[in-house]
This record gives structure tokens, C-alpha cells and sequence, in this order.
């Protein structure tokens, strides 16, 4: 093994071991790019696990019986979904440079899912799936007779509406679409595309997926399918006394503050 | 034709949101070699999805073998699930390999892992999507060679018009081999038949179309082959054997794959071969001699390769893996590494006796799962017919030693069918589970909450070429139906759980691994009627099966239930394991009189004849208790 790989100590005494809110947090924000966009979100965390594992970084397993690594992750993107920036905390059992441990986590990892930057962050703030309450998408929707405006209004008038209910899988699922969809806006686009931006925030009950967003939204302005939908999450932040959080800090009151 | 050589990702792209778990189409994992610059490429096949196919060791072994030649490249290829073959078909989009999405109809060779039999309709249908003529004699001048190996290849036969040649044996070298041979002959611009006739003198390789078929009295109605005249190829075609395994790299899994796999840990073989000598095991004979790596290169290679793949999981596997003379301190050494990394040791076979509950304490740190043992049979009559070398004693004090070290769940493994088994070898099935379970109400305790229990899994025997049970033939289908009903009849007790396996897969199973080359046209029919992953028990279609058996006027029954006289020429004897026939015979009976034979790795020479045939010798590092 070698010499940089930390092996944390095997105690018979609980009271011996790691505590989690005292262990170094770092995080480590990544992409999500070509066709690992189709990697699922299980698959995902069993890679980035892997990845950690590589980097020889000295992770924290936990103290249950399957002694897992201490790692939490953003939510989950829909299949097919890129993104810009996803998010992973894992727990080090000493805090490392945190630039050297982004360069030995982007020597360890397939450069589709590379980590562009990493810091530390409080111990004890809530996990990054419930933190991470704000989204922003952008989706290129790719074929002939699409336009933006149209697709617009279709929006509108499903956000009128108030909810969608549609199916995954065989299950019927229902968004409340006025308390989840934060934004939309066109977005310059080539000739036979359409861009938008989407910006979407988290509730208990259900989040917005920007697919089932704009396959309502065709059907209510008659809009013919798409070739092609291709969608990135392109932020994400925690909403805080109504300041956006960068999940890399500064937090708290250090946290810009509202625009308006 | 050749296809011509691109990248046709972009084909394959726009189909991934409309299947079944994308990933399995990907690529791109930690560890696959991206640099596929040939000129010589070779893809390799198995025909079954990706999270069956990638965790294959073999595959692993030749990729990297060929990927280290210079000149040479090695591709994966694994058959798409029916929602994908489905949609390729329907938009014309041809079979790519992975790395380089490339046609795999543009590859100068093929190769199979023959992993079971009843793989045998997934080759045709993996040919089929490639837009590859099924048979060898089919092809064109230009197509790729069709090569295969692997553990069924020991009856190819029903295949035998499909491939181009077959590798018999360990492949790492064998298949270096036969790449440079197919490279050196298109450079020369040799017909295909001289090609293949060529292939032919690279020694383990077996080339089916150089042979013609002879049916006489000495055969069985699927007679033999004999090479035809003036071929040049070798009357019997002797496996190839790597003598110095410690040689080659311990640890041939460098792919590390994004989605979840059926065995997804890294995997270290730490021996080859077993001379335990169960008559119905055909890996046992047809996998010896016995060659053992040594502790430091296993330990060290292990804790490098987990290292370098990030694996959280590494099994240290064999046929047999605590026969291994130094499995204590293997075990040792990989607890004293790893302590602490939340990293599992797992052995996938567990030797029936304490020192076999010792290494799975071993392993097991803090955890106790279920233990598994595999008695076999359910009397000492019938476990000395198979030579299944543990007694009653054995089990009861491996079970006792269990359940006292922690223990709770007990998994025993049987086998139906044997020969000369009777209704009481089935009772004595029962009566061992109960007999294990009641130890463990012993030593833990009566009360519901003990948590003890037994399952029991009973396969069917399927006799294989090159065992002592060969000539055999397989238990019918109602019989077996017959024999199960007995065994739940005779389980009483809710706390042992039975399971067996379906017996018309068993036949099916059964009648692929007995037929002769005259046997391909129900492979064939049973694919064109619809056949495809007959190994998933969601996808098995036994009435299929059926009447591809009654358009070729054949009857499975018959064909997998018939049994071979003791003298007559099998139809698979002209290739060889090494293992003598006459030893084959005289194991068959013993096993007719209840006589066990011993394992030369513990005590003297039996006579199986690998060695001399093969110049070869078991290697083991220490001395085997």
C-alpha cells in the first residue's frame, strides 16, 4: 500500500472511533459530461466512490456494520441530464491541501466526470441533497417548426394551470409547477434550435424535472416533438434570508446579498 | 465484405434514451484501453449483456494480452439487451464493438467466450446484428476470422460450423498466437482456406471445417472427426498449458465499470486447476494440472490492484480457492493490509471442513452473511460414487464450527440426477438439512429468534465431455420433476428453505453439451424461432426449444437422456484436455462401485495423465493440509 494512503484505526471501542461533524468536509464540485450524461445515479456514486478510493485522499469509512465511505452527494440528475455542476462531500480524516487533493482526484477520475474545484466546508451544515434547494437548467430543444416565444407562452399557460401530472414508469406523479418553477427565459439559439433557461427551486413534495416541464409545455402551445432535447443543470445554490449560497461558500451572513 | 473501419457512435447516441439501462452501452470506464490503433484489431465477444460479460476473467486476460502488442488491439464487444437489438435492427444500425464503436463486422478476428452452453443461440444472434454469416463456410475471402474458447468449448461441436477455429486451453498465449498468424497470412494475401489451414498448425487450435465427420460402428450416431487428408491438421488437438501461471500478471480486471456488474469487485485468480477429482466437474478435468500463485505476488498484486481501481471488494478466486497451501497466510496477509479500509475479502468457494469455516471467519471480520458449503450428495453411498471426498462427520462439525463462530444462515449445495441415485439419496437430502439445522438450534438456541435457518439448492446433473460421467445420460425431465416433489414432500421443517433448478433448462443444457456437429441445425432453429438469452430465466423459452427439436425431427429427451457405451468414439475425442480416456473410464468405474480416488496434490500420482501428456506438473508453494 502506499505510503500516502491513510488506514483509519480499527478500535473495538465506539467511543474510539471518528466522529463524523468533527472529520474534515470537503467538498468537490464536478461535471457531468457526453455520454456519462446516461450514467445513473447509483452507477454514479459507485464511480465517484471508486474515484476517491484511487486518489488515495484519506476518505473516513463510517462506523456501521457495512462500513461505508463517508461521501454524500447532490440530488440525482434525470438519466440523460448533463450538468456543469454536480457536488460531492466526502470526509477526510485530515484536511489535505485542497488543491492538491482536486489535482489527485482529477488524476483518479474519467474526464467526463471531472472535478473543477474543491474547498472545505462546515461540518455542520445540513447534507448537500436538502441544502442545494435552488437549480438552473439550460435546455436546447433541436428541430424544425420550434420557437421560442410559442414555447414560452406554452410554458405560461402550464405554470397558469398550476400542476403537472404525468407518468414515470408506471407511476403517476404530480408537481406543483407555481412553487417549483422559479424562472424561465429564451436564450439565444442557432437556426432550427431553441434555448431556454430554467430556473427551478425544491419543495418537499416533489421537484421539476425540465423534461416533464417542456413535454407539458409542447403539448399546450401544439409545438411539433423535437429531434433532440438536451438538457444541463448549470447551477445550483442554497436559498438563504432570500441570498443565493454558493454551495462553495462564503456562507452565512458572508453570503452576497440579494439583488434586489 | 469487410466493413469498413469507423466510428459509428453517433448511430448508436440518439437510441439511448429509449432503452433500458444506458450505461451498459457507454464505454469510456476507468481502465479500457482507448488507444485502438492496430492495424491488427481483434474484438472480444461475450454473448451476453455487459453486466454478465464484463466481469468475465478470461476476456480480461486475453485483452490485455493482445492490447500489449505492439501492432496488436483488443475491443470489447457484449450483445445489447432485445430493447436495443430491437431498434438497431429497425434502423439498420450494425453490432459495434465498445471502444472504438467501430462495425464489428470490420475486425480481422472475432473472438467468443464459450462461458456455458447455453450461450450457443446468443453467438448466432451477436453474429446476426454484426451482419456476419453464421457459418463459417458462409464468408467471405475478406470477413474476420470467427475464433472461440473458453470453458464450453470442450463440446463445440453443435458450433463447429460457426467458428473458424476454437482455442482449446489457457489463451494467453495461444491467442497472441493466432492473431499474429491470421495478421502475418492476410499480409501475405493467402486464401481464407489456407488461413484457416494454417491456423490449424498453431498447437491447441482447432480448426472444425479441415475436419469430415465418419459415423461407424464404433461411434455414437454423431460420429467423429477426422482431419481431411492433406490438411495438415493434427489427428487430436491437445489444450494449451501455461506451466509458469505465477508468470503471468495476478490481476487481469483493469476495467473499472460505471454501472453495477454481476460480480462487481475486483478479482484475483490465485490458483489454476483442481485435482480434487468430483467425478461430474468438468473444469476439474478439464483445467489441471494444479498451479499455484505465491502468497507476496497474490497479497501484493491484490492491495495494488484495488489501489489502482478503486474496487472496495476482491475475491480471491479459483475452482477452489482454500485448497490453496497457503490460504492462511493470504488471508492474513490481506487483513494486515487492508485493515480499516472498509475494503471485503471474499472466496467464492468454501472447502467443506473447520479449516473451511476458519478462512470464512477469516474473511469475514465482524460480518456473518450466510455460509455456503456444497456436500453434493445427500449419503456417503452417493458422495463416494461422485468423489465428493467429505463425510458426514466433515459437515456436521463445519456446520457446528459455523454456527459457533457467529453463524446463522447455512447454504448447502446438491446436486439430482447422480448416477445410481435412488429415492433414499433424495431423502437423505432432507435429512442432512435437518440434520444441519438441528445442530444450529444446538448451539444458538430454539427460540424463534435464533435466526437459524438452512436453504438448499439442487441442480440437475448435466453429464459434460471429458468427466467420468460422459457417457452418462441425463436424468428425465419428469423424473427430476418426480424426485423434487419427493424432496419438498420430505422438508419439514419451515426453517429450511429448498430451491432447485427448472429441469427443461436443464435439458436443453443437457442436449447442447451431448450433441455431435450434426446438432447445429436446432441451435440454428431454435435462434430463427426466437431463442435468444436462454441462460435468464426471464427470457427461457422452453415450447420454442420444442419445436425447434421437432422441425430438425429431433427429441430433447432423447438427446440429452441418451447414454454413450463405454467404448465408443465420443464425439468430441478429437480434442483433448490431456486427461487420458482410460483414466476417464476407470474414475466411471469406480464410481459404478462406490470406490473414491484421491488428489495428487496431497498424496501420490493418479494417473490422469495430464502431466506427461502435457509436460506439465502441478506447482504448489507450500504443502496442502
Amino acid at each position: 500500500m502506499s505510503d500516502r494512503q491513510q488506514t483509519q484505526p480499527v478500535s473495538a471501542r465506539p467511543q474510539d472511533l471518528p466522529v463524523k461533524a468533527d472529520l474534515a468536509r470537503l467538498r468537490v464540485r464536478y461535471h457531468k459530461d457526453s455520454r456519462l450524461a446516461f450514467l445513473g445515479h447509483l452507477d454514479l456514486i459507485s464511480t465517484v466512490e471508486r474515484c476517491v478510493r484511487r486518489s488515495g485522499l484519506p476518505f473516513s469509512i463510517g462506523n456501521g456494520f457495512a462500513r461505508r465511505m463517508r461521501i454524500q452527494f447532490s440530488s440525482a440528475l434525470p438519466t440523460g441530464t448533463s450538468s456543469a455542476c454536480e457536488y460531492f462531500d466526502v470526509r477526510l480524516l485530515e484536511a489535505v491541501d485542497p488543491a492538491e487533493a482536486l489535482e489527485r482526484l482529477r488524476a483518479a477520475t474519467p474526464p467526463a466526470l471531472a472535478p473543477y474545484e474543491a474547498g472545505y466546508v462546515p461540518g455542520r451544515l445540513p447534507a448537500l441533497e436538502a441544502w442545494l434547494d435552488h437549480a438552473a437548467w439550460e435546455a436546447t430543444l433541436l428541430g424544425e417548426g420550434l420557437d421560442a416565444g410559442t414555447l414560452l407562452d406554452g410554458i405560461e399557460r402550464v405554470r397558469a394551470g398550476g400542476v403537472i401530472t404525468y407518468l414515470r414508469g408506471e407511476k403517476e406523479k404530480t408537481v406543483d409547477v407555481a412553487a417549483t418553477l422559479a424562472g424561465v427565459s429564451a436564450l439565444g439559439g442557432e437556426v432550427g434550435s431553441v434555448s431556454l433557461r430554467i430556473e427551478t427551486r425544491s419543495v418537499a413534495s416533489a421537484s421539476l424535472r425540465p423534461q416533464v416541464l417542456l413535454d407539458a409545455a409542447l403539448a399546450r402551445a401544439d409545438l411539433p416533438r423535437p429531434q433532440l432535447v438536451r438538457i444541463r443543470r448549470v447551477g445550483q445554490w442554497h436559498m438563504e434570508d432570500g441570498r443565493l449560497v454558493e454551495p462553495l461558500g462564503p456562507f452565512g451572513a458572508n453570503a452576497p446579498a440579494p439583488l434586489s | 465484405m469487410r466493413a469498413e473501419r469507423a466510428n459509428l457512435f453517433h448511430l448508436i447516441e440518439p437510441l439511448l434514451p429509449l432503452v433500458e439501462h444506458p450505461a451498459r452501452y457507454l464505454d469510456h470506464e476507468w481502465g479500457a484501453c482507448e488507444e485502438q490503433d492496430g492495424p491488427f484489431h481483434l474484438c472480444m465477444v461475450y454473448a451476453d449483456v455487459y453486466e454478465v460479460g464484463q466481469p468475465n476473467l478470461g476476456v480480461a486476460i486475453l485483452y490485455n494480452q493482445v492490447n500489449a502488442q505492439e501492432g496488436m488491439s483488443c475491443e470489447r464487444c457484449y450483445l445489447p439487451w432485445k430493447d436495443l437489438s430491437e431498434l438497431m435492427r429497425e434502423r439498420g444500425v450494425p453490432l459495434l464493438s465498445l471502444e472504438g464503436s467501430a462495425p464489428l463486422a470490420s475486425f480481422d478476428a472475432i473472438g467468443f467466450t464459450l462461458a456455458h452452453e447455453l450461450i450457443a443461440t446468443n453467438v448466432l444472434e451477436t453474429l446476426d446484428l454484426a451482419g456476419i454469416a453464421l457459418t463459417s463456410s458462409a464468408r467471405d475471402e475478406d470477413d474476420p476470422i470467427i475464433l472461440a474458447g473458453g470453458p464450453s468449448a470442450w463440446n463445440c461441436e453443435p458450433l463447429a460450423e460457426v467458428f473458424d477455429a476454437v482455442l482449446l486451453g489457457d489463451g494467453e498465449e495461444s491467442i497472441v498466437e493466432v492473431c499474429a498468424c491470421i495478421r502475418d497470412a492476410r499480409a501475405e494475401g493467402v486464401s481464407r482456406e489456407e488461413l484457416l489451414r494454417r491456423l490449424a498448425l498453431v498447437p491447441g487450435t482447432y480448426v472444425p471445417s479441415l475436419y469430415d465427420l465418419c459415423i461407424d460402428e464404433t461411434s455414437t450416431r454423431w460420429g467423429y472427426a477426422v482431419p481431411r487428408e492433406g490438411v495438415g491438421a493434427p489427428a487430436v488437438v491437445c489444450k494449451r498449458c501455461v506451466q509458469d501461471f505465477a508468470a503471468t500478471p495476478a490481476v487481469a480486471q483493469r476495467i473499472v465499470p460505471y454501472t453495477g456488474i454481476v460480480q462487481d469487485r475486483l478479482s484475483l485468480e490465485v490458483l489454476r486447476g483442481c485435482a480434487r477429482g468430483c467425478r461430474f466437474c468438468q473444469a476439474g478435468m478439464t483445467y489441471r494440472p494444479v498451479r499455484e500463485r505465491p502468497v507476496d505476488q497474490v497479497v501484493e498484486c491484490g492491495v495494488r490492484g484495488l489501489l489502482e481501481s478503486g474496487h472496495n471488494e476482491i475475491s480471491l478466486s479459483s475452482l477452489s480457492t482454500t485448497d490453496h497451501s497457503q490460504c492462511e497466510q493470504i488471508l492474513n496477509g490481506f487483513n494486515h493490509a487492508l485493515a480499516g479500509n472498509g475494503v471485503r475479502v471474499s472466496i467464492p468457494s468454501q472447502r467443506l471442513d473447520s479449516f473451511g469455516v476458519d478462512m470464512a471467519a477469516a474473511v469475514a471480520g465482524g460480518r456473518r452473511g450466510g455460509l455456503t458449503f456444497a456436500p453434493e450428495a445427500g449419503s456417503q453411498r452417493l458422495r463416494d460414487v461422485i468423489n465428493k471426498n467429505v463425510t458426514e462427520d466433515d459437515l456436521e462439525s463445519a456446520a457446528r464450527n459455523a454456527f459457533e463462530a457467529g453463524w446463522r444462515r447455512m447454504k448447502l449445495y446438491f446436486m439430482m440426477g447422480l448416477p445410481t441415485e435412488t429415492d433414499e439419496d433424495i431423502v437423505g437430502i432432507a435429512r442432512m438439512a435437518e440434520r444441519v439445522l438441528e445442530i444450529g438450534r444446538e448451539v444458538v438456541g430454539r427460540g424463534p429468534k435464533s435466526g437459524v435457518s438452512v436453504s438448499i439448492s439442487v441442480a440437475v446433473l448435466v453429464p459434460k465431455a471429458f468427466t467420468p460421467f460422459q457417457w452418462c445420460g441425463q436424468l428425465d425431465p419428469d423424473e427430476v420433476r418426480r424426485r423434487q416433489q419427493l424432496l419438498l414432500h420430505e422438508v419439514r421443517d419451515r426453517a429450511i428453505r429448498v430451491s432447485y433448478h427448472d429441469a427443461d433448462v436443464s435439458l436443453v443444457e443437457g442436449a447442447l453439451s451431448k450433441m455431435g456437429r450434426a446438432g447445429f441445425p436446432l441451435v440454428r432453429r431454435a435462434w430463427e424461432l426466437g431463442c435468444r438469452f436462454d441462460a435468464w430465466t426471464s427470457e427461457f423459452r422452453f415450447d420454442l426449444w420444442e419445436e425447434a427439436a421437432r422441425d430438425c425431427g429431433f427429441d430433447l429427451v432423447d438427446l440429452a437422456c441418451e447414454e454413450f457405451p463405454l467404448s465408443a468414439r465420443l464425439p468430441w475425442e478429437h480434442t483433448s484436455p490431456g486427461v487420458d480416456k482410460g483414466f476417464l473410464q476407470r474414475e466411471w468405474l469406480r464410481a459404478t462401485r462406490g470406490v473414491t480416488t484421491s488428489d495428487c496434490t496431497r498424496s501420490s500420482c493418479v494417473g490422469c495423465g495430464v502431466c506427461p501428456t502435457l509436460g506439465v506438473s502441478n506447482v504448489i508453494q507450500g504443502v496442502r493440509a
